[in-house]
């Protein structure tokens, strides 16, 4: 046994210093011109590529796309790159691959506010999040919708950052019948109402509560007076709990914000 | 006098507290304006420093990563440490592959790396990434700023971290409370209360003071999170002696936590507050 376990890590190495010695034997043919040397070369590092390109898969571009960037720095990498100098090639690859990978962000305008693909991805999340709510009767989890929608739980935290943050998106737009539905509760509920009961809520809050909308002060009064959940509002209102959730944040700090002011 | 960290967080070396660190880096680029090319070369060669702690720093044991970043005025400057057998060492030959395709994306995206033995055993990477994009935060200047620490019997369900200033630490917080939110396997609804919270306690922070970091820590259970927050000091003496029940912590953290305990621990206080998920 113990010979042949010697005999094994020895094959290894010998392999892997042959693996070497035919990686020179195939540059020294590239650079003479050898079409079915350089092919050769394109198949070996192909894995390298692709691992560069997965490191980039979570960003707005298809797989495919990426893929096709890093095997284009690829061969960039095979035709410049020097074997006399004695370096390997993976280190000489990885940031001639990258540089390419970056160079086709910029041009393709990548860094725009919020990338197309994200978007999709938040619109996505918002709805499942609402379907899921209905057929359960309470929010899901995040795992439960990064399960549902096959996506990473990174990528269903990111949408959920990105429903919280662009508003501009058409994230916002009304459900049909929502508006009418928030619009009666609010009428309802009576404006001077929502007012003092939120004096319970922050007696120095009561001076500056006029100055933010309506809406906004019937779901903080929801939330931290009637202590109902945030899906609970969202049923009551008519609008989803990711709103409710952003409407209560957004509020809140324009009141952190008056009262500062205001001191 | 030497500057202090803006982002310290000291958690284990489990796989998905990358994704934790990916977060709060994303965060900070949003505070500070890092475009999202630049962003992306940092979050890249981050990932592959963290991933090397994750992977390779504790021989297939548990054990601290921590992450410090330095926010400068047109370089940001990222270190990952471990107290492991770090990088450079007794490398499996299996290993060498993919890690040198780590330390070779990391020295191609970051124009200054440097890799040092930590006291005591460890290896810390410091990457240096220049980012003519972002916004200059006030600086930090502190002697002797310790990043946080966690007992071994801890480290699995908790993460430690310190943020300043404040305009930081309210972006960078309730995204990191999302993420542990989420581990914890909190509804989307729940998790929204939980970042009310983290907003709240920023705020609270802020106004004691501007230049102090805002130090807590966090730890996971199933349905549940304990957050203990780090009070000043020069509070205490102001109060009557410790009381368990805390009256005074405002209605909205007040209403978005199931318990609350003042703690004293040495000098300081301690405020332990615990959110559930109840369903």
């Amino acid at each position: 046994m113990t010979v042949t376990h010697m005999t094994n890590s020895t094959a290894t190495r010998d392999s892997r210093t042959g693996a070497r010695a035919g990686e020179e034997r195939l540059f020294a043919r590239h650079q003479q011109g050898d079409r079915v040397a350089r092919e050769e070369l394109v198949q070996r590092f192909m894995p390298l590529a692709r691992s560069l390109a997965r490191r980039y898969d979570r960003s707005s571009e298809p797989f495919e796309d990426l893929l096709q960037v890093a095997a284009l720095g690829l061969l960039k990498a095979l035709d410049r790159f020097d074997p006399d100098r004695g370096h390997p090639f993976a280190s000489f690859a990885v940031p001639t691959v990258l540089g390419e990978m970056r160079r086709h962000f910029r041009d393709a305008g990548w860094s725009v506010h919020v990338p197309r693909g994200s978007q999709e991805r938040a619109l996505k999340v918002r709805d499942a999040q609402e379907r899921l709510a209905n057929t359960r009767g309470r929010a899901p989890t995040v795992n439960e919708l990064a399960e549902y929608l096959e996506l990473s739980t990174e990528d269903v935290i990111d949408a959920l950052q990105a429903i919280q943050a662009y508003e501009s998106l058409s994230l916002d737009a009304p459900r049909p019948g929502a508006a009418d539905e928030a619009m009666s509760y609010g009428d309802a509920m009576g404006e001077e109402d929502a007012r003092y009961e939120l004096v319970e809520l922050d007696a120095t809050v009561s001076a500056v509560m006029g100055r933010i909308p309506q809406r906004e002060r019937q779901i903080l009064s929801m939330r931290f007076v009637e202590d109902l959940t945030q899906t609970e509002i969202a049923e009551r209102v008519g609008i989803s709990q990711m709103q409710v959730s952003r409407l209560l944040r957004r509020s809140l700090e324009e009141l952190r914000a008056l009262t500062s002011t205001t001191g | 006098m030497t500057a202090s960290p803006n982002v310290c967080l000291t958690l284990s070396n489990q796989p998905d507290n990358v994704v934790l660190v990916r977060e709060a880096l994303s965060a900070m680029a949003e505070t500070v304006g890092v475009d999202d090319v630049e962003l992306n070369d940092i979050r890249t060669a981050v990932t592959e420093a963290c991933n090397n702690v994750v992977l390779h720093a504790y021989e297939g044991a548990e054990g601290p990563l921590q992450l410090e970043v330095y926010l400068g005025a047109d370089a940001i400057e990222v270190v990952v440490r471990d107290h492991g057998t770090g990088i450079k060492p007794h490398i499996r030959s299996e290993e060498q592959a993919a890690l040198g395709i780590g330390l070779s994306i990391i020295q191609a995206l970051a124009p200054r790396v440097e890799f040092r033995d930590v006291v005591g055993g460890g290896t810390e990477v410091r990457m240096e990434f220049v980012t003519p994009s972002a916004v200059a935060l006030e600086s930090l200047v502190h002697d002797g700023f310790e990043p946080p620490i966690l007992a071994r019997e801890d480290l699995a369900t908790t993460a430690a971290l310190a943020l300043a200033p404040a305009a930081l630490a309210r972006r960078v917080l309730p995204r990191v409370i999302c993420v542990l939110a989420a581990r914890a396997r909190f509804t989307t609804d729940r998790i929204s209360d939980a970042e009310l919270l983290a907003d709240a306690l920023v705020a609270q922070a802020a106004q004691l003071s501007t230049v102090e970091h805002l130090k807590m820590s966090v730890c996971v259970e199933p349905r549940s999170l304990e957050l203990r927050v780090g009070s000043p000091a020069s509070s205490r003496a102001e109060r009557p002696a410790a009381d368990s029940a805390v009256h005074d912590v405002g209605p909205v953290i007040e209403k978005l936590t199931d318990e609350r305990v003042l703690l004293a621990e040495g000098d300081a206080e301690i405020l332990k507050l615990r959110l559930r998920d109840e369903r």
